[in-house]
């Protein structure tokens, strides 16, 4: 039997036959060997670090460059030449990462949903049934897509993590005041048509709410998809989610003077009915509130200022330079909910605490303190 | 800008050497060069040099030139899917190929292969001497 001879190829120099080498973590290879249809893609604009998406995750590219060369060699037509396609000297790393979705605020600033001033932008036809145009050019779902560097899903979540309703194709983030109102309503509404949270009706929810307070039932549907379930038109609540919801709500008009908690949690309590009484618990508002000692009154009280951590800056640096700025030193449990939303998990926490912050150790427990000298 | 990466592994095109195979798939294999082929001029359709894999099964051959390259298979640490750029032409009607003026939009990268090992040649060449070279004017 006589050698294998190899050649180069025909377009080895050229663009079009452009060859890269992606390495497979298990979850990658998985996925690229049990279907032909896996729907991975690479995503950014092209002054961006491409990430490579699948349907679930985000992974960011890091080009690993070799020292040796690889020929990517294919058969010919002639089973005694082989070709080589391609020298390549790098290799793609994916590593998992956040969704990079920071962009969203932006893109959808002066987007906001909210009562009152919904006609002048809502969707409407004129006489010909063309759609109205509006004031602002349209920001549509697939414009996100196009633009974020996050996979579908956790774009999905995204949109319902941060409330943004998508109305007509188009992203609107729902006024958080407004919001508040829909879930008090939609509370009041179960109360009032007799409902049970656990599966209510959709469209009768939906009804009862655009005729009694002239809601938008596209947007009653949509609520109700983020805080709970929705299958067979039936709606299954998610009673914490909604409970926190209206907390937040009424927390939000403290963010510069506190208020007490005792006073807070019954005003709470008022708030989402008799029903979930029982489910108020401060806990569930972890991430969004700071609380102290009152220096007013004789019993020991704490009061509590609305401090989100969704509005916290998202860089890890910048985000220790906030809150070292809020409080210079901060318990463990206090600060990890305000770390929440920018690691991956508790062990990225760690490292980020560890790189940004001093842990000081007394009887009280653990504390941070910035790393930086404050001059 | 989002460009699809199709999973296009399994085509009905001419398949390797079966003793080639052995070091990669059916359809596609590795090379590794310690260091790079470096050539000047027109490098299509010529020719680099002859592997001989039937000497022994274990111990491949590559003879570039007057220089034997000895190689041996290993086995990947991870997986390798080979990604191979399909830039579609947009073609108008009139039949005339049109290069795009924003030709990301048009690009997608079809995975080739999956590999789970390569050949490498790590070795330093051996000179050959008192044979006849096998390329005379493609390597320098």
């Amino acid at each position: 039997m006589s050698n294998i001879n190899l050649k180069f190829g025909r377009n080895i120099t050229k663009d079009a036959g452009a060859f890269r080498l992606l390495e497979l973590p298990p979850e990658l290879c998985k996925l690229v060997e049990e279907s032909t249809n896996a729907k991975l893609t690479i995503r950014g604009q092209p002054d961006e670090d491409a990430v490579l998406c699948t349907p679930e995750r985000t992974y960011s590219l890091r080009s690993v460059v070799l020292s040796n060369s690889v020929l990517v060699v294919t058969p010919t037509s002639n089973p005694q030449d082989v070709v080589i396609r391609r020298q390549i000297h790098e290799i793609l790393e994916p590593v998992p990462c956040l969704p990079r979705l920071q962009k969203l605020s932006t893109l959808l600033r002066g987007r906001e949903y909210d009562e009152g001033h919904e006609e002048d932008e809502e969707i409407g036809e004129d006489e010909e049934g063309r759609p109205v145009s509006f004031k602002k050019p349209r920001f549509t779902y697939d414009d996100a897509r196009g633009i974020l560097q996050a996979s579908d899903f956790e774009l999905e979540k995204c949109l319902k993590d941060r409330r943004i309703l998508v109305l007509n194709g188009c992203l609107r983030p729902i006024a958080p005041s407004h919001l508040t109102t829909v879930l008090e309503i939609l509370l009041n509404a179960l109360v009032s048509l007799s409902l049970s949270h656990e599966n209510a009706p959709v469209e009768d929810l939906a009804a009862s709410l655009q005729e009694e307070h002239d809601i938008n039932r596209d947007i009653t549907r949509q609520v109700m998809q983020w805080f709970g379930e929705v299958a067979d038109n039936l709606w299954k609540m998610d009673v914490e989610a909604t409970v926190r919801e209206v907390g937040i709500g009424i927390l939000r008009a403290h963010r510069h003077d506190s208020i007490l908690e005792p006073q807070f949690l019954q005003k709470w309590k008022v708030a989402v009915g008799d029903t979930f009484e029982s489910k108020v618990d401060i806990k569930l508002l972890s991430g969004n509130y700071l609380s102290r000692m009152s220096e007013l009154g004789d019993a020991p009280v704490f009061e509590l200022l609305y401090f989100p951590s969704s509005t916290l800056p998202s860089d890890p640096a910048a985000r220790f330079a906030d809150l070292f700025l809020t409080r210079p030193r901060w318990k463990a449990e206090e600060i990890t909910p305000f770390l929440a939303d920018i690691v991956v998990d508790a062990k990225d926490r760690d490292r980020l605490l560890l790189k940004h912050a001093r842990a000081i150790t007394n009887s009280e427990g653990v504390w941070y303190t910035t790393r930086v000298q404050m001059q | 800008m989002i460009i699809p990466i199709n999973i296009a592994t399994s085509s009905a095109g001419p398949t390797l050497p079966p003793q080639l195979a052995k070091f990669g798939t059916d359809e596609l294999v590795l090379i590794e060069l310690q260091g790079s082929l470096d050539v000047e001029g027109e490098i299509s359709g010529q020719l680099v040099g002859k592997l001989d894999l039937e000497t022994d099964p274990k111990k491949p051959t590559l003879l570039i030139g007057h220089h034997l390259l000895e190689g041996k298979l290993q086995n990947l640490a991870k997986p390798l899917a080979v990604m191979h750029k399909n830039s579609r032409e947009s073609s108008k009607p009139g039949g005339e190929m049109v290069q795009e003026v924003d030709s990301s939009s048009s690009t997608e990268w079809d995975i080739v292969a999956v590999v789970r090992r390569k050949m490498v040649f790590t070795k330093r060449p051996m000179p050959m001497v008192g044979r006849v070279p096998v390329t005379t004017d493609t390597i320098r």
